[in-house]
């Protein structure tokens, strides 16, 4: 038995030692050790030992340990393959659409998908890198290719791909695709910490500290907090985040559980992306100058970060690793060929490198990280790896427990069975609950409640890994709305009932909510 | 953990429309009806009358408040009236008044060997070395014009690289401001604006200030800080800030070029300037909110420095309270809202720019309304007694409830008091000074 036990853990080594190889750390992190050994402090006669001893004293233990923690978050993706072909056969067809408003949009607008620039323009922009927004483009008859609503109503739709299982179920737009969702008492044990009434940052900062040495519960954080980023373990950083990070450390904890610290290696990268920007015009980019200008620009929270977003946006669409990662969860994007450019071998290009198509409120996955890195590379590193390992999922329709689709089946569940009432009146006012609370989960509340507060909100998803908060919040806020709901009765009233979330305490409402009544 | 969660949320409900505080009879007067005064007197059930009759709370301009105030007009107010302008604001609110009675301040201190006016020495920008104040040097080397041309010419020498910026004593909304590298320019302005430096031939007097030409920017841009400071009194002093202060941003680039120097759009960061600007947006105004600052500051640059910035605008405005404290007409019947300008630099060092008795009321953007709607609510609360009636017999001590978004800068009968009661434990900073 024994024996059977370490024979699987020294395969699962072996198979461990052969992928990191193809990790882009594994040769500097290989001359690392091969310097270690030949150090003094390594000896022949107990080389495991003092390698092992001589590792850690370097740090290089610590960073092993997490690439080897980041390596299988990312290979615990979900069945690859969708068990519900309807969805996929949905999905594909949405794809489908997307791409032909993108040709249409082209062809109306008389220009191609993909262009060189002329030389002149690639100076102008290099020139105006760091100021985009004066950079000038008519984008008066560019539109977003889609907006939340228009996702919305694809996914309304999906029912209608499944067959009809059984009689009497209530015809609730998601509620008889087969796919498994939590209740709230399964919830609870996932944000058990939470459940308990454990004190959380994001309450009330002043509250004294339970633990000696520290008068507050914000001084007991920072002072455990500077503990845990310094040890640099992204398993114990991730438990960290479970109760809140204080905003000093945060930008340094994000990045450490993520694996999206910055070297020179990123900076190259980054470099090598936005000289792509320079030297092809997709017409993604007026996309995205669009929506930078639609969001951010008008936003009196985000405005001054305007710049920096162009930036990392646009250096987004040419980032084909993130078409790497995510391969099998996004469909399958265009190959366009570069008109200027038809001659060369590198001619064609897959549209956008990255494969994905931002839709109105895009840039908002990536606007709240502008209050932790004002370096557009460390920002984008972040918001890259959000990306793929969250925000993807909000916007793409799939099976997966995270993604939208299930996301909303829970907040319907949630709702009709913990806001019964309420639930009932959404049925007698003829509106769907979900079209009250979609462009929330869509963007994760970003643009919706104010920084300091999605912190606090994203806290929680990297410390749980899970997207299952943002449901819940979302039946929490009608939850303690209700009265005010109950008293209108169309969907522009709800609305407006809803539309201002600044006086939101994000973390003492989900606490509330977890907690069981006594 | 309970009380407290339960406490926070009962707080945020949709847009709920605020209760009606009980009708009290409060006879109101102002000679500015804008919207954000207006809709708040309404809330409280105030009576709105004019300036013959028995007003008990005036909103006036400062023009009003001085003629009101004059000998001539021989106006007696009752206990019953309070007006929100002290009789002698300029004192603070004129920039050249502002500086004299900084230096004022200064040197007193120094006298009585206060450990608060400290001298060090520093190397300045032309490599020469100079003293400064090591806790008091929170306003721009400063000199009126013309009368301290010859104390500027030396200033100037120091460090001829630097860059000064000339502002009218009178006027605001940055006009007649402008920026100046070389001494020749200022020869140049003051022989065209044929006002040789005659102190009694020359009509306006301006005010010269170093350029602080190292702001902190955010996205490659120059802001100031707009903060809301109540005085109720200034001996004893009492002092209180709006937590929901603002940073006002340039439209364009900061870009410390030649070229740009005469690009008010690049160095001045008033609305009524921006505003006129190609890029200015009116969704939100080149606005951002103090929070946001803090949370941008303590997430990019730490929570030390961030507590240290904060903790030295707060000196500042306490100093320059106390540096007016004793030319003030004290009034019983008067409470005064200032403006606060202050520009942080890229080190993280506030600098006080001016300080403006009647900041603009008018709202430019929906979050500028709902911020000065609360400004003005929360400040009828703490200058009215707890029963809603003016009376200057109060002894002004509203409680902690009646705040809002104020936050207690200074009370120095409260200070004097616990001083009082713990003998023999100073409070460092905050000794009174009558
Ligand atoms: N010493 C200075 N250094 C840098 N900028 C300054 C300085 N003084 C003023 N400014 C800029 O000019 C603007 C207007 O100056 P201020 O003294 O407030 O005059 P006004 O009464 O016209 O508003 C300030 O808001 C600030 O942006
Ligand atoms: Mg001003």
């Amino acid at each position: 038995m024994e024996s059977l036990k370490e024979d699987a853990i020294h395969h699962t080594a072996m198979k461990l030692a052969e992928e990191l190889k193809n990790l882009s750390i594994y040769k500097s992190f290989y001359s690392d050790v091969q310097k270690l050994v030949s150090s003094p402090n390594v000896k022949k006669e107990d080389f495991k030992h003092t390698l092992q001893q001589a590792m850690k004293e370097k740090g290089l233990d610590t960073k092993l340990r997490n690439t080897v923690f980041h390596w299988v978050r990312s290979q615990n993706k979900q069945n690859k393959l969708d068990p519900l072909t309807s969805l996929s056969k949905a999905s594909a067809q949405w794809e489908k659409r997307i791409h032909k408003s993108l040709n249409s949009m082209c062809s109306d607008l008389e220009t191609s998908l993909a262009k060189v620039r002329s030389q002149s323009e690639q100076e102008d922009l290099s020139n105006k890198w760091n100021e985009l927004s004066t950079y000038n483009l008519d984008l008066t008859k560019y539109r977003p290719v889609y907006a939340p609503k228009d996702f919305l109503e694809v996914l309304l739709t999906l029912s209608g791909y499944v067959p009809f299982t059984k009689e009497g179920e209530p015809k609730w737009e998601f509620a008889h695709l087969p796919l498994q969702v939590k209740n709230l008492d399964q919830l609870r044990k996932i944000y058990v910490e939470w459940t308990n009434g454990e004190p959380l940052l994001g309450v009330n900062p002043n509250m004294p500290s339970a633990v000696s040495g520290f008068s507050t519960i914000e001084a007991e954080r920072i002072g455990l907090g500077e503990r845990v980023t310094a040890l640099g373990y992204a398993p114990v950083i991730q438990e960290y985040l479970k109760k809140g990070s204080p905003q000093c450390l945060r930008a340094k904890l994000w990045a450490q559980v993520l694996g999206a610290d910055v070297g020179a290696q990123q900076t190259a990268y980054f470099n090598r992306l936005k000289k792509s920007v320079l030297e092809v015009d997709l017409m993604i980019d007026k996309l995205i100058f669009k929506d930078v200008q639609l969001t951010a620009s008008n936003d009196d929270q985000y405005f001054v970060f305007e710049d920096l977003l162009y930036q990392v946006m646009l250096c987004f669409s040419r980032d084909s690793d993130v078409l790497q990662n995510l391969r099998g969860c996004i469909g399958n994007p265009l190959n366009v060929t570069i008109k200027g450019k038809q001659t060369s071998a590198d001619s064609i290009t897959v549209f956008p490198p990255s494969g994905i198509i931002p839709f109105h409120g895009f840039t908002m996955y990536a606007t709240p990280f502008c209050y932790l890195y004002d370096d557009p590379v460390q920002l984008y590193f972040i918001f890259r790896a959000f990306y793929i390992r969250y925000w993807h999922k909000l916007h793409y329709i799939s099976t997966h427990p995270q993604g939208i689709v299930s996301l909303c089946l829970l907040y319907e569940r949630l709702l009709e069975a913990n806001e019964p009432l309420l639930w009932i009146h959404f049925r007698n006012i003829n509106i769907n609950p979900i079209r009250v609370v979609f462009k929330w989960i869509m963007r994760a509340f970003s643009g919706h409640l104010p920084p300091d507060q999605l912190l606090l909100l994203w806290d929680t998803i990297l410390g749980y890994d899970c997207l299952e908060i943002l449901p819940l919040l979302a039946l929490a806020i009608l939850s303690f709305r209700k009265e005010n709901i109950f008293q209108v009765n169309n969907i522009q009233n709800v609305d407006a009932v809803l539309a201002d979330l600044s006086t939101i305490s994000v973390i003492p409402l989900l606490q509330l909510t977890l907690m069981k009544p006594q | 953990m309970n009380a407290d969660t339960k406490k926070l949320i009962s707080n945020q409900y949709g847009r709920v429309n605020a209760p009606p505080i009980e009708r009290c009879r409060v006879n109101f007067c102002t000679d500015m009806e804008k919207s954000v005064l207006m809709s708040n007197f309404e809330r409280r059930g105030w009576n709105q009358v004019g300036q013959d009759d028995e007003w008990n709370f005036y909103w006036a301009s400062t023009q009003t408040c001085r003629n009101l105030f004059s000998v001539e007009s021989g106006y007696r107010m009752n206990d019953n009236q309070i007006i929100n302008h002290f009789p002698n604001h300029y004192e603070l609110s004129r920039k050249d008044l502002l500086v004299k009675n900084i230096k004022r301040y200064r040197k007193e201190l120094e006298r009585e060997s206060s450990p608060i006016a400290e001298k060090a020495e520093v190397v300045l920008p032309g490599g020469q070395v100079g003293t400064r104040y090591v806790h008091l040097d929170f306003i721009p080397v400063t000199f009126v014009l013309p009368a301290d041309y010859n104390m500027f010419v030396e200033e100037y020498r120091k460090s001829p690289q630097s860059t000064w910026i000339m502002k009218p004593c009178g006027k605001s909304q940055g006009t007649g401001i402008f920026l100046i590298n070389k001494l020749s320019k200022l020869k140049k302005w003051s022989r065209e604006a044929k006002a040789p430096f005659h102190p009694q031939l020359s009509k306006e007097s301006y005010v010269i200030s170093r350029y602080i030409d190292n702001p902190l920017l955010i996205g490659g841009k120059k802001f100031d800080l707009r903060l809301y400071v109540l005085v109720t009194s200034f001996r004893h002093l009492k002092a209180y800030l709006f937590q929901l202060g603002f940073c006002r941003f340039c439209t364009v680039k900061y870009d410390t070029s030649v070229t740009e120097l005469d690009n008010m759009y690049v160095h001045l960061t008033n609305v009524s300037v921006q505003k006129h600007g190609g890029d200015y947006n009116n969704i939100h105004g080149g606005k951002m909110s103090v929070e946001n600052l803090r949370l941008f500051l303590e997430g990019t640059r730490g929570r030390a420095v961030t507590e240290k910035l904060f903790s030295a605008i707060q000196w500042l405005i306490v100093h320059s309270l106390k540096a007016v404290s004793s030319v003030m007409a004290n009034d019983r019947h008067c409470f005064e809202c200032y403006g606060y300008d202050i520009i942080i630099d890229d080190q993280l060092k506030p600098w006080l720019v001016e300080v403006n008795a009647s900041p603009s009321l008018t709202s430019t953007t929906v979050n500028d309304r709902i911020m000065k709607y609360k400004l003005i609510d929360n400040m009828i609360s703490v200058v009215l007694p707890p029963d809603g009636i003016p009376d200057v017999r109060w002894n002004k001590t509203p409680s902690p409830e009646a705040f809002g978004n104020f936050d207690l800068l200074i009370d120095e009968e409260l200070l004097e008091k616990e001083e009082m009661a713990s003998t023999g434990r100073s409070f460092k900073g905050h000794k009174s000074r009558n």
